[in-house]
């Protein structure tokens, strides 16, 4: 499983581009939920400004190395820095807001005040 | 806080990031403390290995358990160590009974040898074919299957799996495929047998077949259908007012309304008149088809042609002899009782010359009645040689024999402006005929031809053979045979077609009035026919006219009797009966006789007559007419009397049916007097007849 969306596909985000992997097994549960969370809080959050890989590591185990991986599901922002990781199936928009360093569009004055 | 100054010293973004870097491991421990994934990820020397936690696989067991295709897991011995629900379902078992049943049990026993080799072979590779399950009901269902090496872990024995599809609904697919494919096929073979079979009745027939599509008003022909039109071979495509313009100019419209018609009934039949290309000949094409519809619109007409020229050809001459035959059947009846008539005037007149004081005056006008008698006579003798019913005296005649007396007749009728020529055949033939009568013919033809040339020309009279076959004498409604043709030219005015159908009709004449009776071709034709020959005539407007008459030819002659005619009536004695019908014919015969010295008895009938002799007076002789009203006829009368034996004479008269009757075996003895008849004749006939049975 592999997907891109957005700009940037290239792989060479402009600015303000958000790098992002999810890393899953299968069509387990957990995983199964992670996708659809992760799709939703990007089209809601980041409007168009994300490029979304899923790694499926029945497909490719090797795949964990590089960013340590230890356990699935597992969101991981490359870009912008700090590199993060969330794990679990990201039904907590909140964390995985605050997590990817996002203000909710919604929230965005509370989080200015 | 202690602070260590080297440790105050330390970047805060640092410290940022190490803070974060404990969230994220107590997030990561408190994730997995709490059940929040599925899969831990293990770093070894063999490289990353997932672990599945809970029931993680369950998606995959529910595919495969779902899934339409029969799911199994061999140990390399071929035994069964999982299957799903339609696999047992495919080999009808329970499958609690199947797990470490060896599969082969149900491939049918001729296959599994194939199905050990598709184990076997090809380690490591995915492999698939296709076999026969043998269910545990013993039912079989056509099956593929796919096997490949399960490759989990190093250390796990060898495993395979295979998928099994049932192929039954494909192989059925595949059979009606097949079996439609057949029936298409057959269809295609039936069809191409009809219209080879069509093809040999069109050729058989004669016809050939044409299409005219209504929407590009292209029209496609066969090859037989160029050959009627004259063409040759490999014609251009042509279009439909290429097609109208073949018809003759006075054909196209009629042509046209046909075709129109048919677009609006769905049928088309016609025949009409095209002008052939290659000769420039006009030839009678009958077309035949019908109008092919798409949604209510005619969208093309298709049928087929053939020439009917030679067809119309005979159904007109048949038209014509049938329409000669039934004039005939009239002037016939006519001239009977026209017969009759001339009997009684010329038998009173005979009887008033004996009764009346006779001046000059008197004698003459009786003469000027007996003149008119005689003209009437002969007028009527052509009319029966029309109606075929005189008297032919055929003989065997040679025609060169009768040339002389021709070229005499000839320059008397024709006059000094006209020269005649004769061409001699080189040989002798003889043709069956009555020689008075062909003079007679000739003598009609000489005064049609001069009447055609008052300005002068010539006439050539000619004789030759012609052989006729079976076809030409269907053609001239006459037999197969050798044909002495004697033909008559003249360089006159000629006639037009429309003419030259008519002319052998009785009374059909160009003449002005009084000055032919329109019955000298009538008479030609009707001697023709009687000798069993027939007449043509060939005429165009401004080229002359010939008139060929065939004879048929005979080998030998017959010698040629002479009749001797006497002038001087014979008085006798004796009882006469007279059967007649006709009242006034009877009463001047019965006084002709008297006159004679003969006494007379009257009959009506055949069946008075039969009463009169059966009363047993005398009598002498029987003078009957052949034609009578009533169920008994002169000849029946005749009959009637030599059945009992009774050996009175008979003499027979008749007006016309002379030809006909006497071939009858009954008769041919039998004298027979010619009505109209004078008392000098009668006396003669009647003298003879008592002569003989004396």
């Amino acid at each position: 499983m592999n997907e891109r969306d957005g700009d940037g596909g290239d792989g060479v985000p402009s600015a303000g581009q958000y790098k992002l992997r999810l890393f899953i097994t299968g069509s387990t549960p957990r995983s199964t939920r992670a996708i659809e969370n992760m799709r939703r809080i990007c089209e809601e959050n980041l409007d168009g400004r994300y490029d979304l890989e899923v790694v499926d590591v029945y497909q490719d185990p090797e795949a964990t190395r590089e960013l340590q991986i230890i356990a699935t599901p597992t969101l991981v922002k490359i870009l912008p820095e700090p590199l993060r990781r969330i794990i679990g199936d990201l039904s907590d928009r909140e964390r995985v807001l605050a997590g990817l360093d996002i203000a909710p569009l919604d929230q965005a004055k509370r989080k200015d005040a | 806080m202690n602070r260590q100054p080297d440790f105050a010293a330390a970047d805060h973004a640092q410290l940022v990031e190490l803070r974060d870097r404990l969230r994220e491991a107590e997030e990561t421990l408190e994730a997995i403390r709490n059940g929040e994934v599925d899969a831990v990820v293990v770093g070894g020397p063999a490289g990353q290995q997932v672990y599945t936690l809970e029931n993680a696989d369950r998606p995959y067991r529910v595919l495969i358990e779902q899934m339409q295709e029969g799911a199994v897991t061999l140990s390399e011995h071929g035994l069964m160590l999982y299957c799903n629900q339609r696999f047992a379902t495919l080999v009808g078992a329970e499958r609690e009974s199947l797990i470490g049943e060896p599969i082969e049990r149900f491939v049918v026993s001729t296959e599994t040898s194939a199905f050990h080799r598709l184990m076997d072979s090809g380690r490591g590779a995915r492999r698939s074919a296709e076999f026969m399950l043998q269910a545990a009901d013993g039912s079989r269902v056509p099956v593929n299957v796919s096997i490949a090496d399960l490759k989990v872990d190093a250390q796990m024995p060898r495993v395979l799996c295979g998928v099994v599809t049932d192929l039954t609904h494909s192989r059925e697919r595949s059979h009606e495929l097949a079996a439609a494919n057949m029936q298409l096929a057959s269809e295609i073979d039936e069809r191409r047998r009809a219209e080879d079979g069509l093809q040999l009745a069109l050729d058989a027939a004669d016809m050939g077949n044409w299409e005219l599509n209504l929407v590009n008003d292209v029209v496609t022909r066969s090859a037989r259908y160029d050959q009627i039109f004259g063409y040759t071979a490999g014609e251009r495509t042509w279009e439909w007012p290429t097609m109208l313009s073949q018809f003759l100019p006075d054909d196209r419209e009629a042509v046209d309304v046909e075709f129109a018609r048919a677009k609006r009934t769905g049928f088309i039949d016609f025949e009409r008149r095209i002008r052939r290309v290659s000769d420039e000949a006009i030839r009678w094409v009958q077309i035949k088809g019908r109008t092919y519809y798409q949604d209510g619109k005619p969208v093309r007409i298709a049928g087929v042609i053939s020439d009917v020229t030679d067809r119309r050809h005979v159904e007109e001459q048949l038209r014509q002899a049938q329409k000669m035959e039934a004039i005939g059947q009239l002037t016939g009846g006519i001239a009977h009782d026209f017969n009759n008539l001339l009997m009684v005037v010329g038998g009173s007149l005979d009887m008033l010359d004996q009764r009346i004081e006779k001046d000059e005056k008197t004698a003459r006008y009786l003469a000027a009645a007996r003149q008119g008698v005689e003209r009437g006579a002969r007028l009527n003798q052509q009319l029966l040689a029309f109606s075929r019913r005189q008297d032919l005296r055929v003989e065997a005649v040679c025609i060169e024999d009768l040339i002389g007396t021709f070229e005499n007749l000839l320059d008397r009728a024709v006059g000094e402006t006209i020269t005649v020529h004769i061409e001699r055949a080189p040989e002798l033939w003889y043709c069956r005929t009555d020689p008075h009568q062909l003079e007679t013919a000739i003598l009609n033809l000489a005064i049609n031809a001069r009447d055609a040339m008052p300005q002068g020309g010539a006439i050539t009279l000619r004789t030759r053979i012609l052989q006729l076959d079976a076809q030409g004498a269907a053609t001239s409604g006459a037999a197969a045979g050798d044909y002495v043709v004697v033909s008559l030219s003249d360089t006159g005015m000629g006639m037009p077609p429309d003419v030259v159908d008519r002319v052998f009709e009785p009374f059909f004449t160009t003449k002005d009035v009084g000055k032919g009776t329109g019955l000298g071709l009538s008479q030609v034709y009707g001697f023709a026919r009687q000798s069993g020959g027939f007449v043509n005539i060939e005429s165009q407007p401004g080229s002359g006219t010939t008139v060929f008459i065939h004879l048929p030819r005979t080998a030998r002659p017959v010698a040629v009797e002479t009749a001797t005619h006497s002038t001087a009536e014979i008085k006798g004695k004796g009882v006469v009966l007279v059967v007649e019908d006709d009242n006034d014919v009877r009463a001047v015969a019965s006084s002709l006789l008297e006159n004679l010295g003969y006494s007379v008895l009257e009959a009506e009938t055949g069946s008075d007559a039969m009463r009169l002799i059966e009363r047993g007076g005398r009598i002498d002789l029987i003078f009957t007419d052949v034609i009578m009203p009533g169920d008994m006829n002169g000849i029946d009368l005749v009959r009637e009397l030599k059945a009992r034996h009774a050996t009175i004479p008979v003499l027979l008269t008749s007006g016309y049916t002379a030809q006909r009757i006497a071939s009858e075996e009954l008769v041919k003895d039998l004298q027979l007097l010619r009505k109209p008849y004078n008392q000098v004749e009668l006396s003669l006939a009647v003298r003879m007849v008592m002569n003989d049975r004396a």
